[in-house]
């Protein structure tokens, strides 16, 4: 998506060839033979000139393996140091995340470590909110005075009082070590915000969270929304684009003309809201003509007579009038999906959090892929998903208290299928401003900024507003921080420890590269001393981060020292790992196309047709994603990044930018119930007439982020909330704006 | 192969470069600024990006360049201090030592490749990472390119990737009318020469 803002590297190094040449010449004719061999300028102005033999360094003190923190898919690394500066990071080919290479993120990591603008010290505020007054405290005093304020929180309110959030992160199972040893059982994640309606879907089918892809054998992929080209996961961006340029098939349903649908070999620009309409479609024919795997359906499903009969009605033709596709496309790609099956799979897809619907749209896509027998076999579906950490040691503590205080986010008692550890972030700041069930008074934030990643910022503001108490870790002062009393500085990732990471049975280590700049300090850290302060020390027995890594190295026959002279280690197979691929660990056993769970819960037990809502005429479906050169909104002040893209200007469709006398980069007010603000628009052709788009995590507030404070603008100052009754997902995509001239 | 960039008996590095798996992700770019210290706004290698169509009939195109290293290279040519020099090996580098700062091979090059480097007072632009190749290492563009769309290597070793992909699939040169030999080489990858 850079291409808007830089629309063509070669138009603007033609046009500043233009000025260089002027310039040239001009120099050679005043020089006129006097002074041609200093036309820059005098001899002092070379004395600063590297010569030649300054040429980069190839031979370093170190390389230093560790894992990149980018973005959350955590590639293996290579941090090259030489006196005490990391030069470069390059990608650890033992690592099958990276193979060898970094991402453009993940290329430019050193520019995180490096910002000038990171935190550097605690601070507590000496003005208001916001003010962005601070006062330099020593880490005692920061963490005495935090631990305090939590005391006294708990003492009058009770735990629960406090709530706590985090992103996904190593250093999780301690931050949640504290929650739950704190006593609350309010726990915000950004899950909610991105993946709870895939996650949920497929648990409720197949049993387990996401399946994997064996994208080396695939024939045919289909992608609902997601990006896998620019919303790039380095491994699988890898593999996509492998199996792409194989032959494979691969059918891209995206409202916008993405990289990957550029690379696809067919593009359907689906009307927003309606993929459950085509899924459910490719459902009816395929069931219709008999092309799936009656073998596989008899042996390992449950609930096809529910599914068929269910699905009946939801002809192409049916179809094509909800998504906007004609209806002898959407039969022809579900004959060729059965055809090349199970070579072939429908992908679960990853951030769905974008209508109320998207939970059955994840049921139909899983029980389509349940349909041709897209299981655990080469090229299907794979029976892998979640975390891996079984086999390492683990760190003595005692029990957790019981918590009687119900979750402030609804889970269970007003949503009843949202596993726990997902939970709907986006309600907490109802509660929060209401104060029902009861009121919170704090706010431990953890290496996350949902004042920026929340929709409905104003929101956002009036809930952190009515809080007694907010303390806000991170490496740098994002916009959550920036509004917190106390912030405190946890080193980069290229600077500490963190929990040891378990991928595809290997062991792999974040391990410092340099020591942590300023006076920041490792999480693991950071949890210890809070925890010690709080009176939970049981809960943090280990001495220091190398400690706590030795602690979970115990059972397993190599040291801490020799891990980081390798950066991995396989663990031992297990012999009972067996044919685990068709043992599902749902109530039947079986994958349920039918759910009796879903049924119970007084939702549809097989998926169904929910109608989207639709645009206004006149008012655009507001669309936000991903680019491949940031991250979420954590990455846009790192300078190497930031140069690459400095701002996200809106996406606007040629002939909806004609009607409103709209040209490339002109300016536009964009306005939705949420709020109205004003940025450069991007005409193109690569976007449906009826959508605008804009990626997300710029717009910061945080004046202490100087490289992109104010550039750009937030999602979240346009976002409404709206909530998925089943798994809680908040839908992204269904705020409508309208766009004006400027 | 015929054309004066093979010659068995000689080291001859060369780019080829698969635009059909370009995703245009910029690793490439952030990747070279690091290794090789480039000012901020001034790259050394870069992605032509072209878009064609009008909805929903579209295609872009994304082409990885940087400088080509030609054979016959009209930046050598036009430098009047020596500055820029052609290696044994191909390599067209530029010794900053010499540089003057005049220009003429910035108007001079057909692919926009140099650039003032205000730090290093001179002209600068893409060395195929010569300090990495005489270290036994490919270029930091190579290595980090995850659609594996750059592809480097000696074009006069038949052995090697580059000849390989060369001798299957019918590829093209930027401005090769121009008569500069030109060191990269972008492959049609989804056809084989029959």
């Amino acid at each position: 998506m850079t291409d808007e803002s830089n629309p063509s590297s070669r138009v603007s190094r033609r046009q500043f060839l233009r000025w260089a040449g002027a310039t040239a010449v001009a120099g050679a004719l005043a020089a006129s033979g006097l002074d041609l061999l200093h036309p820059l300028g005098t001899e002092a102005a070379f004395r600063s000139v590297r010569r030649l033999s300054d040429a980069p360094p190839t031979q370093f003190d170190r390389e230093v393996a560790s894992l990149c923190e980018m973005c959350v898919w955590r590639c293996g690394l290579r941090a090259k140091v030489k006196d005490e500066r990391i030069y470069k990071l390059e990608g650890n080919p033992f690592h099958p995340h990276s193979r060898g290479m970094l991402c453009p993120r993940g290329q430019a990591g050193i520019a995180t470590a490096y910002d000038p603008d990171r935190l550097k010290y605690p601070l507590i505020r000496s003005g208001p909110r916001g003010s962005g007054k601070w006062r330099r405290l020593s880490w005692n005093e920061a963490l005495d005075y935090v631990a305090a304020q939590m005391l006294a929180i708990k003492n009058q309110y009770g735990a629960e009082a406090m709530i706590f959030s985090t992103t996904h992160n190593l250093v999780q199972t301690q931050f949640e070590n504290m929650l739950h040893a704190f006593g609350t059982p309010n726990y915000g994640t950004q899950r909610s915000l991105c993946y709870n309606s895939m996650i949920t879907a497929n648990l409720m089918t197949f049993g387990l969270e996401e399946p994997g892809r064996d994208y080396s054998q695939a024939r045919y992929i289909i992608y609902t929304g997601r990006n896998v080209l620019d919303s790039i996961s380095n491994s699988e961006s890898q593999d996509a684009m492998s199996a792409i340029a194989r032959g494979a098939k691969v059918v891209v349903l995206e409202p916008r003309f993405t990289k990957t649908a550029a690379k696809a070999t067919e593009w359907l620009p689906i009307k927003p809201g309606t993929d459950l309409a085509f899924h459910l479609a490719l459902i009816q024919v395929i069931i219709e003509q008999e092309l799936y795997d009656a073998d596989f359906v008899q042996e390992y499903t449950v609930g096809f007579a529910a599914l068929r009969e269910a699905t009946q009605s939801y002809t192409p033709e049916w179809a094509a009038g909800k998504c906007e596709i004609p209806a002898e496309t959407i039969r022809r790609i579900a004959i060729e999906f059965a055809q090349a099956a199970p070579q072939a799979f429908a992908h679960p897809n990853w951030r769905t959090s974008n209508f109320l619907n998207s939970f059955q749209t994840e049921r139909a896509i899983a029980c389509l892929n349940a349909l041709v027998g897209s299981w655990g076999r080469p090229g299907s579906l794979q029976p892998v998903g979640g975390e891996e950490g079984a086999g390492l040691g683990s760190i003595p503590q005692p029990a957790y208290p019981r918590t009687a205080a119900a979750r402030l986010d609804g889970v269970p008692w007003k949503y009843p299928l949202v596993p726990l550890k997902l939970g709907v972030f986006q309600e907490l700041r109802d509660n929060i401003i209401t104060g029902q069930p009861y009121q919170p008074h704090g706010w431990f934030v953890y290496r996350q900024n949902p004042a920026q990643s929340l929709p409905d910022r104003t929101k956002t503001a009036e809930a952190m507003s009515k809080l007694d108490f907010i303390v806000t870790i991170d490496v740098s002062m994002n916009d959550t921080a920036w509004f917190s009393d106390v912030v405190l500085p946890e080193a980069s990732y290229l600077e500490r420890y963190d929990p040891l990471a378990v991928v595809d049975g290997t062991v792999f280590i974040r391990q410092p590269a340099i020591a942590p700049l300023y006076e920041s300090k490792p999480g693991l850290w950071i949890f210890k001393e809070l925890g010690q302060r709080l009176g939970l020390g049981d809960y943090f027995q280990y001495k220091d981060e190398e400690d706590y890594l030795r602690q979970q190295l115990a059972p397993l026959d190599i040291t801490l020292e020799e891990l980081k002279a390798k950066g991995h280690y396989r663990l031992p197979t297990s012999a009972a790992e067996g044919d685990k691929a068709f043992v599902f660990n749902t109530p039947t056993g079986k994958i349920e196309l039918a759910s009796q769970t879903l049924a119970n819960s007084g939702f549809s037990a097989v998926p169904v047709w929910e109608e989207p809502v639709s645009n206004a005429p006149g008012a655009f479906f507001l669309l936000s994603g991903k680019v491949a050169q940031h991250t979420q909104c954590a990455t846009h002040n790192n300078k190497l990044l930031h140069e690459r893209m400095p701002s996200n200007p809106l996406w606007l469709n040629t002939v909806p930018a004609a009607e409103r006398g709209i040209r490339d980069g002109d300016e536009v007010w964009v306005e939705s119930p949420a709020g109205k603000v004003k940025t450069v628009a991007y005409v193109t052709e690569k976007i449906r007439p009826d959508c605008v788009f804009m990626t997300f995590g710029f717009g910061h507030v945080s004046k202490a982020l100087v490289t992109s404070y104010g550039q750009g603008i937030s999602d979240s100052s346009l976002h409404l909330s709206f909530t998925d009754p089943v798994s809680g997902s908040q839908a992204l995509s269904q705020t409508f704006v309208t766009v004006t001239k400027a | 192969m015929d054309h004066p960039n093979t010659s068995p008996a000689k080291t001859r590095w060369v780019f080829v470069m698969e635009p059909e798996r370009c995703i245009d992700c910029e690793a490439c770019m952030i990747s070279c600024s690091v290794e090789n210290e480039a000012p901020l706004g001034k790259h050394r290698n870069w992605i032509v990006k072209i878009d064609k169509g009008i909805y929903p009939n579209l295609s872009t195109t994304f082409l990885p360049e940087n400088c080509h290293h030609c054979s016959n290279p009209p930046c050598e040519r036009v430098c009047p201090t020596g500055a820029t020099y052609r290696r044994e090996d191909g390599l067209v580098l530029v010794d900053f030592d010499k540089c003057i700062g005049c220009k003429y091979c910035m108007m001079a090059c057909p692919y926009d490749a140099r650039f003032v480097n205000e730090e290093k007072k001179a002209v600068d632009k893409c060395t195929f990472c010569v300090h990495r190749l005489d270290a036994g290492l490919p270029p930091a563009c190579v290595e980090t390119c995850i659609g594996h769309a750059r592809h480097f290597g000696n074009i006069n070793d038949p052995e090697s990737e580059v000849a390989k992909l060369l001798a299957k699939h019918p590829y093209y040169r930027l401005y090769e009318e121009a008569g500069s030999e030109p060191a990269i080489y972008y492959i049609y990858s989804n056809r084989v020469i029959e």
